[in-house]
């Protein structure tokens, strides 16, 4: 398999894919930042998990880490 | 013409008893405090006159109209301020009242107009912090700006200044006392300054039935009963001092003799002239040689009359 | 009328300005572009997994494997997130005391429920139809084969099984006392339809074969006319549950 050629073949699919995760993360990564009241857990957990997920970490934190009044 | 007339209600949460064959008069236009210990049940006489409660049993009636529990109509005419009122965080203040001037069905330009006046009435003018910034005074600022933002005819208060600081508190009370005249206003609180600051009714509360319900003044002229308040050092002859006391009472110049030996103090009741009374005392206390540290003429407090009435 | 009008523009501010919204849908984007890329990767990574050793030819991959991908992803995943978001959607409002304010402003409990459910519905199809638009079109570009012609028609049922799942969560959350408990409550309305879905003779009726049969709708080779009691016992049941929500919010202390 050539994959320089697979790349080439698939960046419609690869590049949109990718911004939008970055973008998810980058969103949850800010909040988590930016507010550190968290219903459960610490700093630190949440940036990993939200690093570390992809795409179901972030939702997690929404759900689960975001603190209610934030 | 009473606005809120609560007529022999009852409610029970499962088997405790909170209000039991509760009337309550709020005559229109007035100041009514309603005073109660904690747990009394003032929150839940509140609810019950704004629907939000089922009554166990009885009648409320708001500007003549029922009240029915969930949805009721009289809440056209009210405006509410819960003990702890909640926002939705995301919202500005102004974007919170102009949501609640679209439920409330105000048209658009009487809604920005009462807008900008209850945003400066209550000092949040120009504020464009979100609310999940807001300091407890400043929700409390916001509550009251909700509750008045329809131009209610009867505005209902629960405990709006216990979480406030001793400077917002006054600040709260004058804001009320200003709104006398365009509003009938309905608070509750166990502060009793605060009631005799600023209102002219008074309903006392306790064990769910009310106790009291009058006027001020008509309130203070029932109860409290004039009074001498008499301190000794810890010398001073008692048995001499009873005797005499005794034989004050048994001419008739007072009516009751109240001793309270711990502080050293007597608390003389009488029904004559205070000048009067005064002097017949003074004379028999020197003639006994037993001179009081202090003579205090009591000023009835709705305090005294309060532990009175809930004995 | 006018306060649904103005509740659920407050749903979706609320949904805006605590992310929520902004999530769902980069989420739902994703989920579409994933269909195809897997769809089109799979061949090669069983050829990496299994390397030279297996016998049998690995056939192209074509629209059918794409949608079947957007089939699986929706309801294994794109449900679930749906599900998880705002299954505190009105227990939220009752525990912190949000509504008091307004009702006693004369905001009606029917108009919180109608409301919401506008906006959860609304949510849903516009997360739907993003990741289905997304799916569609990359499919259109890789696989040129004609294996799927009915596209729409075997998307409606998932559609409508959503309008019912959410009107699920809508009242799960109205009965609960927090997200967790509606949460539990809404996944064991999905394991009772599951258990239900054991009985074959059910098939017809139970709304999860909404979610199970689109590939075949797609092809053409099941009728939908066959699963139309299914749908509109889907669609009676969201009545129900909005009806029942309505009835509960009204009896409950806010």
């Amino acid at each position: 398999m050539n994959g320089i050629s697979f790349l080439m073949d698939h960046l419609p699919l690869l590049i949109p894919l990718i911004i939008l995760q970055f973008t998810l993360m980058i969103t949850a990564l800010v909040h988590v930042i930016k507010h550190p009241n968290y219903r459960f857990g610490t700093k630190g957990m949440w940036i990993f998990i939200v690093v570390i997920l992809q795409l179901i970490g972030p939702v997690f934190y929404f759900v689960f880490g975001k603190g209610d009044n934030e | 013409m009473n606005i809120i007339e609560v007529k022999n209600v009852s409610k029970s949460f499962g088997s405790k008893q909170v209000l039991d064959g509760l009337h309550l008069g709020v005559p229109t236009g007035s100041i009514f405090g309603f005073v109660g210990g904690n747990g009394a049940g003032k929150t839940t006489t509140m609810k019950l006159i704004l629907g939000l409660e089922e009554t166990t049993r009885g009648d409320i009636f708001v500007g003549g109209e029922k009240v029915t529990f969930g949805n009721t109509k009289t809440n056209r005419i009210t405006g509410y301020l819960s003990d702890v009122p909640e926002f939705y965080p995301y919202m500005s203040a102004e974007e919170y009242l102009t949501f609640c001037g679209e439920i409330t069905g105000l048209k658009k330009a009487e809604q920005k107009q009462r807008i900008k006046e209850t945003l400066a009435l209550v000092g949040l003018e120009g504020n464009k912090k979100r609310i999940k910034g807001f300091s407890r005074g400043m929700k409390q600022r916001l509550g009251i700006a909700q509750a008045m933002l329809n131009n209610p005819e009867l505005l209902i208060c629960d405990e709006p200044t216990s979480a406030l600081d001793p400077e917002g508190r006054n600040e709260f009370l004058e804001l009320l006392a200003s709104l006398k005249g365009k509003m009938t206003i309905l608070f509750s609180t166990h502060i009793l300054g605060d009631v005799e600051r600023i209102c002219d009714y008074v309903g006392i509360l306790d064990e769910g039935k009310l106790k009291v319900s009058s006027s001020i003044e008509e309130l203070k002229q029932t109860y409290a009963k004039p009074q001498i308040e008499l301190f000794f050092d810890e010398v001073a002859n008692f048995s001499a001092l009873a005797a005499e006391l005794n034989a004050l009472k048994e001419q008739g110049v007072i009516t009751e003799v109240e001793k309270i030996n711990k502080r050293n103090q007597v608390i003389i009741s009488y029904n004559k002239d205070y000048a009067e009374t005064a002097a017949a005392l003074l004379e028999s206390l020197i003639a006994k040689k037993t001179m009081p540290i202090s003579l205090r003429k009591m000023n009835p407090s709705l305090e005294s009359i309060f532990l009175e009435v809930i004995q | 009328m006018k306060n649904i009008y103005y509740f659920s523009k407050k749903e979706f501010l609320e949904s805006w300005r605590t992310s929520k919204l902004f999530i769902v849908m980069i989420f739902f984007l994703i989920l579409g572009i994933m269909n195809p890329l897997i769809a089109i990767l799979t061949p090669d990574i069983i050829e990496i997994s299994f390397g030279g050793a297996l016998p049998v030819n690995i056939p192209e991959p074509s629209s059918l494997d794409s949608w079947g991908q957007f089939y699986q992803s929706m309801t294994q995943m794109g449900l679930i997130v749906i599900t998880l978001l705002f299954s505190g959607t009105m227990s939220g409002e009752v525990s912190k005391g949000t509504l008091v304010n307004l009702v006693t402003k004369g905001l009606k409990r029917s108009t919180v429920v109608i409301s919401k459910s506008i906006y959860l519905i609304l949510q849903w199809t516009l997360c739907m139809f993003l990741a289905f638009f997304v799916t569609w079109v990359y499919t259109l570009y890789y696989f040129t084969d004609d294996n799927s012609p009915h596209v729409f028609l075997a998307v409606l049922p998932l559609w409508i099984f959503g309008i019912l799942l959410v009107t699920a969560i809508l009242l799960t959350s109205t009965i609960s006392r927090n997200s967790y408990e509606g949460l539990l409550l809404t996944g064991g309305f999905v394991v009772l339809l599951f258990i239900v879905n054991i009985f074959d003779k059910l098939k017809h009726y139970n709304p999860i074969t909404l979610t199970s049969e689109n590939i075949n709708f797609l092809q053409g080779t099941s009728s939908l006319g066959n699963y139309m009691p299914a749908m509109l016992i889907s669609i009676s049941l969201s009545l129900l549950f909005l009806y029942l929500s309505i009835v509960i919010l009204n009896k409950k202390k806010l």
